[in-house]
């Protein structure tokens, strides 16, 4: 979060650079079965990110050492692509994936029924094709669609978008200038048929006043998102 | 890669199936399975490419960066390619630092690009001594179902073709297409029941025997070899091996020049 | 970059191939993970569907079955989950001096003691008996929480399958594949003189010539595509 707020990404008419208006969203499409080869996937474009997500399981758990003896276990990998930035990322180890696999599997964890899996184990893959900011919420987004492909049960699906500042404006869904010359970023993680919270990050500046906008924005887009994971698994195409 | 289990009725069904002239998923022995290629699919490489043969699903993607060429060959950039299997293309595949399976498919598929010469290494030199381009390709497999070999190869060089020189960003000249002066192809042959067939499906990889990797140029002009896994093989199945390479390398060839 | 459809948020309502499922009557009875299935009271729960607040919710992909006053869920896609008495089509995956681990397709392996093998069985000799890789058919013999499932091999009919093909199919394709009062498996094994095992863990077992074995493998692929529910179109 540089904060140059002297970057100007929003008009006094509130549209921003690609002419979206404050609360709108990219555009997103979902696709499932696309790794034929696994138990469940999905593929998920938005704006210019491109995620896969392949689900294997329940299956046996190894390492044994991970295995618990009362519910499934949860083996969430989020990686990114050595094509997938504008300077290629060297494959290999990286903190940052690692908290983002991190944080979600705790999210997926709140919602599958892991306690009729006992020591089992759920792979969930999370590649990342091509990124353009918000990776970590496509993939929490997709991973939810790619577990109900798998027929994993879950009480609800998790639907991932963040909102955030630019030049004092609250706006929603931030795409990748805004992401970096922007004043804040908050990140959510909505189970959306309660309006209840999995995932929550945020970092940068926001008054309390514009937190709560920023919070709206997120809840309103869920439910948006929500409705292109509905038609998707149905069937059709979103 | 976790070691698969292999059923044994899988081999008895497969020899069977072989002594028939018949194969698991009803192909003849040469058949190869439906190849679909997209390129320019990924916005952020400077070159990509996607191809499905069958349930096997790759991209590959080119990226370029700078570099300071080696002191013993100060006009030449460099050519590197790495291929990466994770577990989302299956379950056998775990994660973890790369297995040999995966590194023997990376560097076979980077000689067969390599050797051919197609990438010109003394035109990649931007200020001799001091900066070169040095393009990177990188294969990505999202689905294994059999023949990561031949699949890899054929996004690798698809890749390659569309791939443009990002200069205007690097700030040392306008953008310009990388080009490639042929078009290697790689054909994999895998030993199911007790003959080679081409372009293995994932039941017969797994239980089949030794193959063989053939890339060829756009002149027959043999660029690399490798045999993999145990196994033994004559003279005589390996003539009719290549013979069978160079027709289907010039098939995979026009499919690519037709897009 | 690439030219597919691309789904704008203002689109979603029209159907002009981006957004909105194709065939409105069959996919009003599918249901997606979390979504409200009404009240709970005077209902009983089955497969896939939970109570949560006094309401009946979804936990799974697929069709909604109302059978007298149990709602469940008819999934899509779904895992084989053992029950005691459950014919089961295994591979041996790994033995110890007194026991051999079974692959049945489920979210763990089972156990099969060298007490409930195949004939005569001395400790130390589970491998010269049956070696990893071998097919089995067994039938599940008890199903706890704490630990593996187990299997047995004692029983009629139950042994080694030495020749022939296993073929995997979604459990949940059983029901079709059988047919009414068994009509349909009973038609397929004339049509292809073949010997046709159908196992409760999503395999089968098929035993004939080549020819036979070839044709029932045709007639599964034929089930399996016609049970998809819509043809997802356009985009890969």
């Amino acid at each position: 979060m540089g904060g140059y707020g002297d970057v100007q990404m929003i008009d006094e008419n509130g549209k921003r650079v690609d002419g979206r208006g404050p609360g709108d969203l990219r555009d997103i499409t979902i696709e499932t079965d696309v790794v034929p080869v696994a138990d469940g996937s999905c593929r998920m474009t938005w704006g210019t990110n491109e995620v896969i997500v392949a689900v294997y399981g329940p299956m046996e758990c190894h390492p044994r050492k991970l295995q618990r003896q009362d519910r499934a276990v949860l083996d969430v990998a989020y990686n990114m692509a050595p094509f997938s930035t504008t300077d290629r990322m060297r494959p290999g180890f990286n903190r940052r994936s690692r908290e983002i696999s991190k944080v979600t599997k705790d999210a997926l964890e709140s919602v599958v029924l892991l306690e009729l899996y006992p020591r089992s184990k759920i792979r969930i893959s999370i590649e990342v094709l091509s990124a353009e900011a918000g990776t970590r919420c496509v993939g929490l987004t997709a991973a939810s669609v790619a577990l109900a492909d798998a027929g994993v049960p879950m009480t609800d699906m998790v639907v991932s978008v963040a909102s955030g500042k630019i030049n004092d404006v609250v706006v929603c869904d931030l795409n990748k200038e805004e992401d970096n010359y922007g004043e804040a970023d908050l990140p959510m993680g909505i189970l959306p048929n309660s309006g209840q919270l999995v995932f929550l990050q945020m970092d940068g500046d926001l008054s309390q006043e514009e937190f709560n906008q920023a919070w709206q924005y997120n809840m309103d887009a869920a439910q948006t998102i929500h409705n292109f994971m509905v038609d998707s698994l149905k069937g059709g195409e979103a | 890669m976790a070691i698969p289990l292999v059923p044994k009725l899988l081999r008895a069904h497969l020899a069977e199936l072989a002594e028939n002239d018949a194969r698991i998923d009803g192909r003849q022995q040469w058949e190869g399975r439906d190849v679909e290629i997209e390129t320019s699919v990924l916005p952020r490489a400077e070159g990509s490419a996607r191809v499905r043969m069958g349930d096997t699903i790759v991209f590959a993607g080119v990226k370029f960066q700078i570099m300071k060429p080696y002191s013993d060959r100060p006009n030449q950039g460099g050519l590197m390619c790495s291929a990466e299997i994770r577990p989302v293309a299956g379950r056998n595949w775990e994660s973890g630092p790369p297995s040999p399976e995966s590194i023997e498919l990376g560097r076979v598929v980077d000689r067969g690009i390599r050797e051919s010469g197609c990438i010109d290494v003394d035109a990649l030199c931007i200020i001799p001594g001091e900066k070169a381009w040095q393009v990177i390709l990188d294969l990505f497999a999202i689905s294994d179902d059999g023949n990561l070999f031949d699949a890899f190869a054929l996004a690798g060089i698809a890749a390659l073709r569309n791939a443009v020189v990002p200069a205007e960003r690097f700030e040392v000249g306008e953008d310009y297409s990388l080009g490639v002066s042929k078009t290697p192809i790689m054909c994999s042959y895998h030993k199911v029941g007790d003959r080679f067939v081409y372009d293995a499906c994932g039941r017969e990889e797994l239980g089949g025997d030794e193959r063989i990797h053939i890339t060829l140029g756009d002149d027959d002009h043999v660029h690399s070899l490798q045999k993999g896994l145990k196994g033994i093989f004559s003279t005589e199945e390996f003539t009719e091996i290549m013979g069978r390479a160079q027709e289907r390398s010039k098939e995979i060839r026009d499919i690519l020049d037709s897009l | 970059m690439n030219s597919r459809p691309v789904a704008r948020l203002d689109s979603m309502s029209k159907k002009n191939g981006a957004g909105g499922p194709r065939d409105r009557g069959r996919a009003q009875s599918l249901v997606v993970p979390g979504q409200d299935l009404g009240e709970s009271e005077g209902q009983e729960v089955g497969h896939g569907v939970i109570v949560m607040e006094g309401r009946l919710r979804a936990t799974k992909n697929g069709r909604i079955r109302n059978q007298g006053s149990t709602v469940s869920i008819e999934p899509l896609h779904t895992r084989y989950i053992p029950r005691p008495g459950d014919l089961a089509i295994g591979y041996i995956e790994g033995c110890t001096n007194n026991i051999w681990f079974v692959e049945l397709g489920a979210p763990f392996n089972a156990i099969l003691p060298m007490s409930l093998g195949p004939g005569k069985v001395e400790f130390g000799g589970t491998r010269s008996v049956m070696d990893v890789g071998e097919a089995i058919l067994c039938r599940v013999q008890e199903v706890e929480e704490t630990h593996s499932s187990v299997v047995t091999m004692k029983g009629m009919g139950l042994r080694k399958i030495r020749s022939g093909v296993i073929e995997e199919i979604d459990p949940h394709l059983l029901g079709r594949l059988i047919g009414k009062g068994g009509e349909s498996l009973k038609r397929l094994k004339e049509d292809a003189e073949c010997r046709v095992i159908v196992a409760d863990n999503g395999r089968m077992w098929i035993d004939g010539d080549l020819d036979g074995i070839l044709e029932v493998r045709r007639q599964l692929d034929l089930m399996t595509v016609e049970s998809r529910p819509i043809p997802v179109g356009g985009g890969h």
